[in-house]
């Protein structure tokens, strides 16, 4: 007898996909034409809109080049037009709002996904969507009337203390004994507050919809190895959910970006290339359309849209990317870890 | 199947009833027939008393609608025919300050005044815990206070306006229109004809602006609204703005009573506006630019000792081509109707709304205007409407001679004169204060020495030598010898003189203590859930 060696791989059917075959129902096809329509359009929409700012903003762009985003002035009656201090004045609203924001929404989404009561569950979910359906000129009135006089005072204890931080400084007599109250409101931190409050539920819902997703099997095996509730957070959830972190932050940051009535309320315009956050006056690029728009015709009118096409492109972009990020935490890859 | 015939019979008989009473509202009001709706935009200055009319009017068939987005949109939309009319506060400008062009085409129009108003300039200004009320200035002050060149609320200046009294050393911080606005533009116009040097100095170029430039210590809000808010907020303190006097005298904060060339100061009353703007001028310059608009320099510079210097009125763009592609008969005739109400009964609401009503020479320019409907359409019927059948509060209809307005505005008070006073009485609505007059008047007795004239002084300097030893006193804020301290009795004029407010030492104390409180705020409600639990499971 001889001993016969297989030498041949192997022959295994590899993996492919069936074929599925049967036609599709007519309602089916419908119900697919309708959807791909539906969905068509929104792109058409967006797109539609952003072309329409292309080509309003394509004269401007052309007429004032790259100064159109250096230039910090905006004068169009000297036919000085730019967005430069407008751009730093949107971006400092928006990081205090993150800053502010960011936090709070990260920890509210983990106690209402991991420590609350299973009864309070439901109430707390709801009353941070009620946030977020609040009209966006309360947040301007009640950060106007209740939240700047205190502001201020914070703003004041920041420049005594923190003075020295050229984020913190004010240009005012810190240690003066009646201190310039007004110096320290219309300021970019308590527009910046008001918008955190609107960011907040946004960052918060997309957070806790992902913490809510970390698989239940690792969840309980962490527990089942020792881990205290905290130790199975940061060792399951918090990885799991760190493309939800990072993707509603941004999301919130989009949002923060193109608030526009609650800072008009909120600031004093200037048009000061400023990184003092704390000091009266400062402009973002929609509150800036809002404030102009009203009276403006021809050049200007161009001028505000080229604006609005630039914080759009912004917008899209972090949006974009926020969504990328959002999209890859659902895959759970990051649980590996 | 068989609901079909009910429905259609029940249709039929709504209409039925519909149609008989359209009959019945027909002929009971024959001379609805003759009116249209009418559309209109502009002004939001304005759009308060409008929509009141608007009111007053529509029981009388006649229907008007009115849409507030600002003059120069109203401008805009009469121009491209959107609009059957428009209100607007100041005139087309050919161009405006943005090189576009202002223009209403080709559409025949007149200016036709309709609503009068002051630019009010309102403040917050604590003196001892109290709101002064009764702050007086003169126009230069003013000029300067808005360019800059004032920038404290002891300025010489200032004291020389309220006759020797001394503010505290505050700095003033101006509150600006940060949209393009009416009242800015109405303010600008007078900077710009009044103190031209003060003015184009600062401005860099001539003529009015609706964007006020913002420069220096001056902080900017959107729309009235947020400027008076601004003012009246918990850290307005040394605020002042300009705004309709409606917003001060609704929000109950006083009003500057601005100098006028009689040597009063005065409020912008509604008999106040309306006494000066009996010097309005309507440019007849046909081949002008500005045809039938308001030359307003004789009322900035109106010697009647009631006038307010700063009045002005609004216009409507009434469209009067008679090819005009909008307007029709019926059209002609409601705006005739509705104006003819507004600018007789109407007016008299107008004191109620923070307005001023039109005075005897603008109502007639008013009716001129009307009359060129007539023109532009023979059928339009104004037969009637004039100037003598007008229930304007400030002239008597039958009798035009008969100055009216003089009996009924009231004389400014003698310690409203310049020099005299100050008046201890509140501005706008508020309540007088008496104990201010007292403290005002004590102050301008008690000083009785030759060294207080209050013309003299420059900053710093110790002009009021009436204090002796004062000149030592150093106020620790800005290091300003602090030579205009309270000297006569019961004065409450007081510079506030504020210490530290507390010691070094007693800061880290209370730091620490705070700091302990916050983490007790946040631990002991757990820990007393926790100690609760406890007993709970040990019971």
């Amino acid at each position: 007898m001889s001993t016969w060696v297989r030498t041949a791989e192997p022959s295994v059917d590899a993996d492919a996909p069936r074929r599925l075959v049967g036609a599709e129902s007519g309602a089916d096809r419908a119900f697919v034409v309708s959807m791909r329509a539906i969905g068509t359009t929104v792109l058409l929409i967006t797109g539609g809109i952003g072309l329409f700012l292309a080509l309003q903003a394509w004269p401007t762009l052309r007429h004032y080049g790259l100064s159109f985003f250096t230039e910090t002035q905006w004068e169009p009656e000297a036919d000085v037009i730019g967005i430069g201090s407008v751009l730093v004045g949107t971006f400092s609203v928006a990081l205090v709002a993150l800053v502010v924001a960011f936090p709070l929404a990260l920890l509210t989404a983990l106690y209402i996904s991991e420590y609350a009561p299973a009864r309070l569950r439901g109430l707390l979910v709801s009353m941070v969507d009620l946030m977020a359906a609040v009209p966006s000129i309360i947040y301007g009135l009640w950060g106007f009337f209740v939240l700047q006089p205190h502001a201020s005072a914070i703003a004041h204890w920041l420049h005594v203390h923190l003075g020295w931080i050229p984020f913190f400084t004010v240009e005012a007599d810190a240690d003066a004994a009646v201190w310039e109250q007004s110096r320290y409101t219309a300021s970019a931190f308590v527009a910046g507050l008001a918008v955190a409050m609107m960011v907040i539920p946004m960052a918060c819902a997309v957070m806790r919809q992902v913490f809510s997703q970390a698989p239940t099997g690792e969840r309980e095996a962490a527990l089942a190895l020792g881990a205290t509730r905290w130790g199975m957070i940061r060792s399951v959830v918090l990885p799991f959910g760190r493309g939800g972190i990072i993707g509603g932050t941004m999301l919130g940051l989009g949002r923060a970006l193109g608030e526009t009535i609650a800072v008009l309320l909120i600031i004093s315009p200037a048009f000061d290339l400023k990184i003092r956050v704390l000091e009266v006056g400062t402009n973002t690029v929609s509150a800036l359309i809002a404030g102009r728009f009203g009276e403006a015709n021809g050049a200007q009118l161009a001028a505000l849209l080229t604006a609005g096409f630039v914080l759009f492109v912004i917008t899209l972009i972090i949006n974009t990317l926020a969504a990328v990020v959002v999209a890859r935490s659902r895959s759970g890859a990051e649980t590996d870890a | 199947m068989k609901l079909r015939p009910t429905r259609r019979g029940r249709t039929r008989a709504v209409l039925a009833v519909l149609l008989s009473l359209a009959v019945t509202v027909v002929l009971a009001r024959p001379a609805d027939a003759a009116y249209a709706q009418i559309e209109g935009s502009g002004s939001t200055w304005s759009e308060v008393i409008l929509q009141q009319w608007i009111a007053d009017v529509d029981a009388n068939g006649m229907k008007v609608t009115y849409n507030g987005g600002g003059s120069s949109q109203g401008r805009k939309a009469f121009g491209q025919n959107v609009t059957d009319f428009g209100i607007t506060e100041i005139p087309y400008q050919g161009k405006d300050e943005f090189g576009n062009v202002d223009s209403a085409g080709s559409r025949e129009f007149a200016y036709m005044p309709i609503i009068a108003g002051g630019t009010a300039f309102t403040y917050q200004l604590t003196v001892g815990g109290k709101l002064v009320k009764n702050l007086r200035l003169s126009g230069e002050t003013i000029a300067k206070i808005f360019t800059n060149q004032i920038t404290n609320w002891n300025d010489p200046a200032i004291k020389k306006d309220n006759n020797g009294r001394v503010f505290p050393s505050l700095k003033i911080t101006p509150v600006l229109r940060s949209d393009g606005s009416g009242t800015t533009a109405q303010f600008t116009t007078w900077l710009d004809k009044q103190y031209p040097a003060i003015w184009r100095g600062f401005f860099g170029r001539s003529g009015l602006t609706s964007y006020f430039p913002r420069k220096g210590a001056a902080i900017a809000a959107a729309g009235s609204d947020q400027v008076m808010n601004t003012i009246a907020s918990a850290s307005g303190n040394g605020h002042i703005g300009y705004v309709e006097y409606s917003y001060p005298v609704n929000k109950k904060y006083p009003v500057v009573k601005v100098l006028n060339k009689a040597g009063y100061y005065v409020e912008p009353t509604q008999y106040n506006v309306a006494v000066a703007l009996t010097r309005a001028k309507i440019n007849q310059d046909k081949g002008s630019d500005k045809y039938l608009t308001q030359i307003l320099d004789g009322v900035y510079s109106a010697t009647d000792p009631r006038a307010y210097p700063l009045s002005s009125y609004s216009y409507m763009l009434l469209p009067t081509g008679a090819k005009d592609q909008r307007m029709t008969t019926a059209k002609r005739q409601t705006l005739a109707d509705f104006m003819f109400y507004s600018l007789c009964e109407g007016q008299s609401k107008a004191g109620a709304y923070g307005y001023s009503p039109l005075p005897l020479n603008l109502v007639q320019a008013g009716f001129d205007q009307l009359k060129k409907l007539k023109t532009a359409d023979p059928k339009v019927d104004i037969a009637g409407r004039s100037v003598t059948r007008c229930n304007n509060p400030t002239f008597v209809a039958g009798n035009l001679s008969k100055n009216k307005l003089a009996e009924v505005a009231p004389q400014p008070a003698a310690c409203d004169k310049q020099g005299a006073g100050p008046c201890g009485g509140g501005t706008g609505t508020a309540p007088t204060s008496t104990e201010e007059a007292s403290a005002a008047s004590g102050d301008d007795k008690g000083t009785a020495s030759p060294g207080t004239t209050p013309a003299a002084g420059t900053p710093g300097a110790p002009a009021d030598a009436a204090v002796p030893g004062a000149s030592g006193v150093v106020d620790p804020v800005t290091g300003a010898p602090q030579a205009a301290t309270a000297t006569g009795g019961g004065d409450v004029t007081a510079v506030p003189v504020e210490l530290l407010a507390g010691r070094a030492g007693d800061e880290r104390v209370f730091g620490a203590l705070a700091a302990v409180e916050l983490v007790a705020l946040v631990v002991v409600p757990g820990m007393l859930a926790a100690l609760l639990r406890k007993r709970r499971r040990n019971a």
